[in-house]
């Protein structure tokens, strides 16, 4: 009897858990597919950008890229345009940079790249990179 | 007469010799490197972003890239020395003639940027002979100036100078026969197939021109002199090979490419055009080459790639001299045309593990005189490579050098217009079947 009241307890408790952690995470990481954002990093970044710490390609590494400072890869010439940019990189500024060319996103840039424009695969890829760490 | 009959038997038995060694160049140019660690250095890139297999040759959508962009692509991190290094070591099984297991190959690279606008690649080989002499040439040169982002109305365009010495080897694509160093083999063939009696690979020296418009559009136009006699045996080649003196030479290529991420396709057309005179001294033939090309890459997420081309070239030909007839009564044609095609196709997986194979022909109009004894030059042959590439991957113990461990196998169905007796010697003599030139390889390549 008393096993059967815990029961719906616990699952009251899961159901407000999964909400209160859904609430707190940014929507596009929780919309994305990080398994499917690995293809897609490889098919549309992985030429110029390498996901392991300190290793720069064309581009600077991604290692750790959500929630870092513009600018700031270590031993990554920037251009001026990206180390004039104050911003942060967070899952909302990585959506809305790479969801249109990267000129336009960042006139002056290095960057070239004309924007993934297929949502699913931008969340995708932005769950993926959020992984990197 | 049977003395003449011996002598003519006993020049088709060296031919046999020569057309082993060119086989077996093949075989060697089939599995070596055109890039190199250099570069990955210069970039930060894994050989893999350039090169579907890891270690070449076959170019991605980004090698192109940085070809196009005068290989001066860079991490921005610094000067890094231009130099790499290549061995290949070769264990062959010829179809006729002895086993052999020796050093091959090796190779110095000075291949790297100087500035934002000029770069270049330039391989200094050195072959085995066979007996464990060592000789050194210069092989293929490309050197380049090039404007980069440059804006032509509201396109994006790249414009640059390549100087080289061999005509295709410079293309963008890649898939013409200098750039893949795979041409059909055979008794004679156009002057773009580097696997031609006196080829112009690396025994010339041009300039193009070349644009790119819209990341899609390329264009390029040039002209190519040949080396003096005594330049190409300065830089290491013999005189036997030759490709005679050029006059009026024209290049000129077009293609459309469409990189699509996921899969890649190209189309295009290729012209060269020259008066040869070969020998030196002798009147000039008006030789023309015109062909196309088609490639198609299914990329994906770069865990199971193919890679299909087909190149197809037309030589049309008008002899300026008519070459002594045997035949009472009979002479060389005045005008003739040689056609050659290569079929390549290549599957890789993880970057690793790679299959290719390649069917070449060469055929040529009837001409009872210059090809004897059957009147046709025709010729058919198979590659079939398996190889692995371990490293030079984002992911692998090295990035920047590579090991492939290669197992080639080459077949001739046809040669000189015949599967058998492809010489045509008398009763009596030995005979050499197509198939007597078939050659199986292990090859290790190390290059770093």
């Amino acid at each position: 009897m008393t096993k059967l009241l815990w029961v719906p307890f616990l699952r009251c408790v899961a159901a407000v858990g999964l909400y209160l952690g859904a609430a707190s995470m940014s929507p596009f990481a929780l919309a994305g597919d990080a398994s499917a954002g690995s293809d897609v990093f490889k098919t549309e970044c992985s030429e110029c950008h390498s996901v392991k710490e300190g290793r720069n390609k064309k581009g600077p590494s991604l290692f750790g890229i959500v929630g870092r400072n513009a600018g700031t890869a270590p031993n990554y010439k920037y251009s001026d345009a990206l180390l004039q940019a104050k911003w942060v990189w967070t899952t909302d500024k990585l959506h809305s940079y790479l969801s249109q060319p990267a000129k336009q996103a960042n006139p002056g840039t290095k960057m070239k790249y004309d924007g993934l424009t297929d949502s699913k695969q931008l969340d995708d890829l932005i769950s993926y990179l959020g992984t990197i760490h | 007469m049977s003395h003449s009959l011996n002598r003519r038997s006993m020049r088709r038995t060296h031919r046999v010799y020569l057309w082993l060694a060119v086989a077996a160049l093949l075989l060697f140019a089939s599995t070596s490197v055109q890039a190199t660690p250099a570069y990955a250095r210069q970039t930060g890139n894994a050989c893999a972003d350039c090169h579907a297999g890891a270690y070449g040759p076959a170019l991605t959508p980004y090698g192109m890239r940085f070809k196009l962009n005068g290989y001066t692509d860079t991490d921005g991190n610094g000067f890094k020395i231009p130099v790499a290094v290549q061995l290949i070591g070769t264990h062959s099984v010829p179809a006729r003639g002895q086993n052999t297991t020796q050093l091959t190959e090796a190779d110095i690279y000075v291949a790297g940027r100087i500035s934002d606008n000029i770069g270049g690649y330039v391989k200094i080989e050195t072959d085995n002979d066979g007996q464990d002499h060592f000789s050194t040439k210069l092989s293929n040169v490309d050197l380049r100036f090039v404007a980069k982002d440059l804006k032509l109305g509201s396109k994006e365009a790249t414009f640059g100078v390549s100087v080289n010495n061999s005509p295709g080897f410079e293309d963008a694509v890649s898939d013409l026969p200098d750039s893949t160093l795979l041409g059909p083999p055979g008794v004679t063939g156009t002057l773009l197939n580097p696997s031609s009696p006196d080829a112009l690979a690396n025994r010339v020296v041009g300039a193009t021109a070349y644009g790119l418009y819209d990341s899609d559009w390329y264009g390029e136009i040039g002209s190519y002199t040949s080396l003096p006699q005594s330049t190409q045996s300065n830089l290491g080649y013999a005189l036997s090979g030759d490709p005679g003196r050029l006059s009026d030479t024209g290049f000129f290529r077009f293609a459309y490419m469409k990189d699509l991420k996921k899969q890649f396709f190209s189309a295009g057309i290729v012209a060269l055009t020259a008066k040869r005179q070969l020998p030196r001294s002798g009147p000039a033939d008006d030789l023309t080459d015109l062909g196309y090309d088609v490639t198609y890459q299914y990329i994906g997420n770069r865990e199971n790639i193919v890679q299909a081309s087909f190149v197809d070239i037309l030589e049309q030909r008008r002899y300026g001299s008519l070459p002594p007839s045997p035949f009472p009564g009979i002479t060389a044609q005045t005008h003739g045309a040689v056609h050659d095609r290569t079929f390549t196709l290549t599957y890789t997986f993880l970057q690793t593990y790679g299959l290719t194979f390649s069917h070449l022909v060469s055929t040529g109009t009837r001409d009872i005189v210059r090809y004897q004894p059957y009147g046709v030059p025709d010729t058919t042959s198979n590659l079939l490579t398996l190889y692995w590439a371990p490293f030079g991957k984002d992911d692998s113990f090295t990035t920047i050098a590579n090991l492939k461990l290669a197992a080639t196998w080459f077949h001739f169905s046809r040669f000189n217009g015949s599967s058998t007796n492809i010489f045509g010697v008398g009763p009596g003599l030995p005979v050499t079947n197509a198939h007597d030139l078939n050659a199986f390889s292990l090859t290790a390549s190390l290059a770093f």
